[in-house]
């Protein structure tokens, strides 16, 4: 039933609701609706930590198996999945996307799909630098997001991540860079992080 | 048994019988007994038909309606109503047993007396007729059905006439001639003598005698009605007059003069003689028999439909009572009720020359002797005289409106052995007259209601009760047939053809009918969809139960389709089911059927699949939130902005 996260090639095992034709149709009742949202949201959400996608173009997912159920001949429409993704991106869906350059039409949908906010990571991050002894250290964000030091945690086995997720350590390894920017916004917001350096050569620390 | 339990429709409204017709409606109507009201008898319907007088009432129909059978009645009075008192029209029954053997006994006391004085002449005129009295109706308390002849009464001098035994209503025409009125010599038109003898004719055989009963059995011993009696018969009846016994005789408290006890006003100097006994003797001794006064108060123990009230009042609060009156009067004089058992064509010549006839029922039937004529032309008699008798009908029906009245019955009868004989092909001809037949007996129509402020709502509320009845009616099975709904448009196309074309309906009040059914609590329903369709639909078939209906044909799928169909979870998810096929499996229209399923989509029960094929519904699996449920740490639920206040206390190890 679980998302099997080693080894990544794994097949993602799809809820099942995935095999009921009319979860492809965006219901007009109101209350079915919601519980269609949160299903689909729950859906996008897991899909995106399985394949560990952070930005997700509706455009091009449309033809993936996220959207499209090849057994029934079933996929949302785009205007659906827009739907979906927009309630996601609002309060009552959890604000868990963001669309990306302003709004629904711009760039072909694509948006950030939180499966963890920037807060979430920001704690992801300070529990990591706690447990590995790095602070008052200055580290690279390359290093921190491509470097050997965290590779582990975009690769560490199911019983591990449900041990360190006790400890909210969980993958930020081969992040995007935007959206680790954010993250450590947030940390230096809370005082827990400084960064400097120009461009290409920012380094951080953390206190 | 003056006061009787009333059946009622499923429409709560009278049961008729058959034969019976309704002829008013007015609402707002309040029973009495006597002079006090009756409990829980106070607000409701009055139903006059031409067989009965019926109570329905407004909150409880079915327990508390009554219905009083005109033939029971002896009379009925007019109150026009005072000040707060309102209109009433009060019936009184008829004289029990003991008051009618006392009035027969009276009646063959002076009939002996009156022969003992004038034996030879007195029997040629009418005793003590003055015109339409009460005294004529009840002298027929005596039930035994008498042969008698008809008579005419003159429009003159309203004296009743003979009709002269030469007078065949079957063969006479207006060339006919007719003798002139015995007292005032006026001669009488054609259409006024043929009705009278129609109308004889078609009270002969009923358990009530024709009006003039004492007149008749007095004429027959006679004989033949000689013309040049006149003079003859006023004094014979000034003797007759003088005959009377003294006690019999109501002496005027003014002027102490002896009147007749038929008198309502002294004959002399017109003082009122509608007092005590004069009013007394005036029923026959109905009264003396019955003590004049009820109990001081009547409470609802007592009131039942056993006992003999002394009268029942119908009290019209909202108006409506002239017209109550007019048709009563007319239902009284008419006597439908006597029709049921009515003798099937008035066979004048019976006597004479045998006939055939064609009788009620469509059926030939034998004469009682016959003209022994034999072969072809025998039979060419016979077809000629057949011919002549049903053209006499027929002539005599459409002489005048009264008469077509009176000869309703045999008209229709003839209508319907001419169709029966015309062709057994032309079933649509059959149809088309029994169906009309049977629409004259369900219409409302707006002058059979009363003419009151309330009269357009009353309209309504009968109307919707007709519909309903109509509805409802099991032979016609109109619902059933259409899978127990049916929207608005079709049941007014549907209900307006049953009328055959009289009395059409509009589609506004007709539609305002149909709302009126959940207020009247009525067995039928009209909906709304959502897309504004008007459906009709049995009141107790609810939302829920359709989709109880809808859900076990679902379910069923989940085992029985074909196991071809796999690539999802068909064992869990069942199959879904497209408006034609709800159609199809309950018989709706396929509007009707996507209108339900779209209702049952908006409770909740259904989901919706749109495909290239069209759409489909399926059980709701949808709002079902455990089936997806993972161990993971996914968030899905409302995002709450944290107060950054407390955030930054939290931050700052504080909170």
């Amino acid at each position: 039933m679980a998302p099997q996260h080693s080894p990544p090639a794994s097949a993602f095992t799809y809820p099942q609701s995935y095999s009921f034709p009319p979860f492809f149709t965006l219901q007009p009742n109101l209350q079915t609706r919601l519980s269609q949202l949160r299903k689909w949201s729950r859906l996008i959400q897991r899909y995106c930590r399985h394949e560990h996608i952070f930005k997700l173009s509706l455009v091009t997912a449309l033809d993936t198996t996220l959207f499209k159920n090849a057994s029934l001949r079933k996929r949302l429409s785009l205007n659906d999945a827009l739907q979906v993704v927009d309630w996601m991106t609002r309060d009552e869906g959890g604000r868990r996307a963001e669309w990306i350059d302003g709004g629904v039409e711009a760039n072909g949908g694509t948006v950030w799909v939180f499966w963890k906010r920037p807060e979430e990571w920001a704690d992801v991050v300070a529990s990591w630098v706690e447990e590995t002894g790095q602070r008052n250290t200055v580290l690279t964000l390359y290093e921190l997001m491509n470097g050997e030091m965290t590779v582990g945690q975009g690769m560490i086995s199911r019983e591990q991540r449900l041990d360190m997720s006790a400890h909210g350590m969980l993958d930020f390894h081969g992040m995007d860079a935007e959206l680790f920017h954010r993250c450590l916004a947030v940390l230096v917001k809370r005082g827990k992080a400084q960064v400097f350096g120009s461009e290409d050569q920012q380094g951080v620390k953390f206190f | 048994m003056f006061l009787q339990p009333l059946d009622l429709t499923t429409a709560l409204r009278p049961t008729l019988l058959p034969d019976e017709a309704l002829l008013f409606v007015q609402d707002a109507v309040g029973l009495y007994e006597g002079k006090y009201k009756i409990p829980g008898l106070q607000n409701g319907h009055a139903y006059l038909t031409t067989h009965r007088a019926c109570y329905v009432d407004n909150l409880e129909p079915r327990k508390s309606s009554i219905a009083v059978e005109l033939k029971n009645v002896d009379r009925y009075e007019f109150y026009a109503g005072f000040l707060k008192s309102s209109a009433k029209i009060t019936l009184h029954p008829k004289a029990p047993k003991r008051a009618s053997i006392q009035s027969r006994s009276h009646s063959t006391i002076s009939n002996t007396q009156r022969a003992a004085q004038s034996p030879s002449r007195s029997s040629t005129a009418s005793p003590v007729q003055r015109g339409a009295s009460p005294l004529l109706s009840s002298g027929s308390g005596s039930g035994t059905p008498r042969p008698s002849t008809a008579t005419w009464v003159c429009t003159i001098c309203s004296f009743s006439n003979p009709v002269p035994a030469t007078f065949d209503p079957a063969t006479a025409n207006s060339n006919t001639p007719l003798p002139a009125c015995v007292t005032c010599g006026v001669k009488p038109s054609f259409p006024h003598v043929l009705k009278a003898s129609i109308a004889n004719a078609a009270g002969r055989q009923g358990s009530q005698p024709q009006s003039h009963a004492p007149v008749q059995p007095l004429l027959e011993s006679h004989g033949q009605y000689s013309e040049n009696s006149s003079i003859e018969y006023i004094e014979a009846q000034w003797r007759e007059e003088s005959a009377l016994p003294v006690k019999s005789r109501f002496q005027c408290p003014r002027c102490t003069f002896l009147n007749h006890p038929s008198l309502l006003a002294c004959e002399l100097c017109g003082a009122p003689l509608l007092s005590t006994e004069s009013k007394a003797a005036d029923v026959l001794g109905e009264n003396i028999a019955r003590p004049e006064s009820p109990g001081p108060s009547l409470d609802s123990s007592s009131f039942g439909v056993d006992n003999e009230p002394e009268c029942v009042k119908f009290s019209f609060r909202a108006g409506g009572e002239k017209i109550f009156h007019e048709r009563l009067k007319g239902a009284m004089v008419q006597r439908k009720w006597l029709l049921q058992n009515a003798p099937p064509v008035p066979d004048f010549s019976a006597g004479n020359v045998g006939i055939t006839a064609i009788g009620i029922d469509g059926q030939v039937r034998q004469p009682l002797e016959r003209a022994r004529t034999v072969g072809i032309a025998g039979l060419e008699r016979q077809g000629l005289e057949l011919r002549k008798k049903n053209e006499a009908v027929i002539g005599s029906a459409f002489e005048d409106l009264d008469a077509l009245m009176l000869s309703a019955k045999e008209v229709v009868a003839l209508a319907e052995s001419f169709a029966k004989k015309s062709d057994e092909g032309s079933a649509d001809a059959n149809q088309l007259i029994v169906e009309s037949a049977k629409a004259l007996d369900m219409v409302t129509t707006k002058e059979m209601l009363g003419s009151s402020s309330g009269s357009e709502s009353l309209y309504l509320s009968e109307m919707s009760r007709n519909l309903a009845e109509y509805l409802t009616d099991d032979a016609k099975g109109i619902l059933r047939k259409e899978g127990g709904i049916m929207s608005l448009v079709d049941l007014w196309a549907v209900f307006n053809r049953a009328r055959g074309g009289v009395e059409l309906i509009s589609p506004m009040e007709f539609e305002k009918a149909a709302r009126l059914w959940e207020k009247l609590k009525l067995p039928v329903r009209l909906r709304q969809f959502k897309n504004g369709l008007l459906v009709v639909q049995q009141a107790d078939r609810t939302d829920d139960k359709t989709i109880a209906q809808l859900l076990s044909l679902l379910q069923d799928l989940h085992t029985s389709s074909s196991s071809s169909e796999v690539g999802w979870g068909h064992e869990i998810f069942g199959r879904g089911i497209t408006a034609q096929e709800a159609a199809q499996r309950f018989g709706w229209s396929v509007g009707v059927a996507s209108e339900e399923l779209e209702m049952a989509e908006e409770k909740g029960a259904l989901c919706r699949e749109e495909g290239i094929e069209g759409l489909r519904f399926w059980e709701n699996w949808i709002v079902d939130d455990q089936s997806d449920d993972f161990d993971d740490d996914i968030k899905v639920d409302p995002f709450y902005e944290v107060d950054p206040v407390l955030k930054n206390l939290e931050d700052m190890g504080i909170f």
